[in-house]
């Protein structure tokens, strides 16, 4: 039977799998003996477990970290919010992993679904900005992100939408995961961790422009670097990554391997740096989720104060949104990115979570639209 | 031992790293600080952090115990820090800098850097000092080239200096022969 087969049989099947890009194509994994939902009690000690060496190539644990829980770990509480009790966390450990290409073909066309509304009007949003606006003028924060989600209900198949989604947009950290009860559906462009050995390495992104016929990779750059805005949002972001990276790397081995330089994709262009590090000894799979996450340009700057911010102005809960899907190998290697640019499907509602940064210089109207731009890409998807 | 006292904030590390290159650095929270550490420690360093130096009382507790006994060094908050602590006024500007490069000169022939030398560094700050200030052995010694708002200070009497830009940025050029300079004062 062809891979293509397989996959429709899976997908048929209705069993839990998870696809995630890889290098070439994408891996799926399936057939999970286990599934742990994780809470701000029992993460510790799943991050804490000692498993066997590795010795197959699903030897590992593969799921997310939702905002909250992220906030948790690093001893945050968040309010009382609206939510509709997505859990907080999940892990599986497959047996099964099977090799895709990066077409998947599988493109049906065949869902329900209402009109997408927003939880902030442009007033509330206006509201919320100018109020940071002056926080960041009396040095409480530097930059900070608002999310804003749109929300319809539906019915989705989501390896249809994925694979539409694949076709028009091929990220670097997409993935799917399909669960009986819920599917995420995403193209994350942003790679928050790679761990092998005693090397760790981030990848952030500050800066998007959008691919014209007049926009190629050298005026991309160009556009970046003129642009003051973009351009002290990014350093803000590198001086904090390295920031997070030294609490577990060893002195001096923390460097800016690539810096400030544009990546290509179908549609757009990104602004990317790479930062990379060697960890110190004794450093656990605890100590490195505490200091990388949840993501730094996803949430603003200073990390701690801004959360806590953020937290308390924001109505409704992130669940998955700025928290971080990937997975643990058993020796320890890890990659997870950052989730952005997904959809979330919990009892027949289909969730987009959207953010754009408030810097002293940026303009509320401006980025209102920003942030309905990057809906879009993926409201689109239910025409 | 070096002991850096970290206002919570997303670039102490990047301070922590900086002055390992020189000694031993310990580093705990503001409201986890560590009295014997405090006292065992030949340099203590305060941190860049969010806020106003009068959100943190127990730092300037510490600078005034410490005063004269101590080397002290200040970044960023750090720097208003110890200004406030000398009764200087921390006020916000009209033109913020956060992840900012600018060119800043040494203005004072009293400073132990080259009266005239330009540096190029990293700047996060919404608050600056407020001028004329004035206290007993502390000179303004860098300034923005354009603004002209106070970059640094040295107080070499006593060992405090503070620095309002980010020596540890990867934005500042040559940082770290900032901080090895005033390390061997």
């Amino acid at each position: 039977m062809n891979k293509q087969n397989q996959l429709t049989e899976i997908h048929q099947s209705g069993k839990p799998y998870i696809i995630y890009k890889s290098q070439k194509g994408f891996d799926l994994y399936t057939d999970f003996s286990k599934k742990i939902i994780l809470n701000s009690k029992n993460v510790k000690s799943f991050l804490g477990k000692k498993n066997k060496k590795k010795s197959k190539n699903t030897d590992l644990f593969i799921g997310f970290f939702g905002y909250e829980l992220l906030n948790n770990l690093i001893d945050i509480k968040l309010p009382k919010q609206k939510n509709f009790n997505f859990p907080k966390g999940i892990f599986y450990k497959p047996e099964k992993r099977l090799k895709l290409s990066n077409n998947l073909k599988y493109s049906l066309k065949n869902f329900e679904s209402g009109s997408f509304k927003i939880n902030i009007n442009r007033k509330t949003y206006t509201n919320i900005f100018n109020r940071f606006k002056k926080k960041i003028k009396s040095g409480e924060t530097y930059q900070i992100k608002i999310c804003t989600k749109y929300k319809t209900e539906s019915k989705i198949d989501p390896l249809d939408f994925f694979s539409r989604l694949s076709t028009s947009n091929l990220a670097p950290e997409a993935f799917m995961i399909k669960d009986t009860n819920y599917s995420i559906i995403s193209c994350s462009p942003e790679n928050l961790i790679t761990k092998t050995g005693n090397d760790i390495s981030t990848k952030p992104i500050a800066g998007t422009v959008k691919k014209t016929k007049h926009l190629n990779k050298i005026k991309a750059l160009s556009y970046f670097r003129k642009n003051l805005k973009e351009t002290k949002e990014h350093n803000m972001i590198v001086d904090m990554e390295r920031n997070d990276l030294s609490r577990i790397c060893k002195v001096g081995s923390v460097k800016l391997s690539k810096q400030k330089i544009v990546e290509e994709y179908k549609d757009l262009f990104h602004y990317v740096s790479l930062i990379k590090g060697k960890l110190k000894k004794n450093i656990n799979n605890l100590d490195i989720i505490k200091a990388m996450m949840p993501g730094g340009s996803v949430i603003g700057c200073p990390k701690i104060n801004t959360l806590n911010l953020l937290n308390n102005l924001e109505k409704e809960n992130r669940n998955i949104y700025t928290g971080s899907f990937g997975y643990i190998k058993f020796n320890g290697d890890m990659r997870f990115n950052i989730i952005i640019r997904s959809i979330l499907n919990f009892k027949n509602i289909s969730e987009i979570s959207v953010a754009s940064g408030v810097v002293v210089d940026s303009n509320a109207n401006h980025e209102f639209n920003e942030n309905f731009i990057k809906a879009k890409a993926l409201i689109d998807l239910f025409k | 031992m070096i002991y850096v006292i970290d206002h919570n904030d997303s670039f102490t590390h990047n301070v922590v790293h900086q002055f390992a290159l020189f000694d031993s650095v310990e580093c705990d929270q503001y409201g986890e600080i560590n009295e014997k550490k405090l006292k065992q420690a030949s340099t203590i360093v305060f941190s860049p952090g969010p806020g106003n130096p009068k959100n943190y009382p127990i730092t300037s507790k510490i600078y005034k115990k410490f005063k004269g006994k101590k080397k002290m060094i200040g970044i960023c908050l750090g720097f208003q820090h110890i200004l406030f602590c000398e009764g200087a006024k921390i006020i916000e500007q009209k033109k913020i800098y956060h992840g900012f490069q600018s060119n800043i000169k040494v203005v004072n022939n009293k400073s132990m850097f080259k009266k005239g030398k330009i540096f190029k560094v990293g700047r996060y700050h919404s608050l600056k000092l407020k001028e004329p200030f004035q206290s007993n052995n502390f000179e303004i010694t860098m300034r923005c080239l354009t603004s002209k708002v106070a970059m640094a200070f040295e107080n070499d009497k006593e060992k405090i200096y503070g620095f309002q830009f980010h020596p540890e940025s990867f934005l500042t050029i040559n940082g770290n022969v900032l901080i090895k300079k005033i390390l061997s004062a």
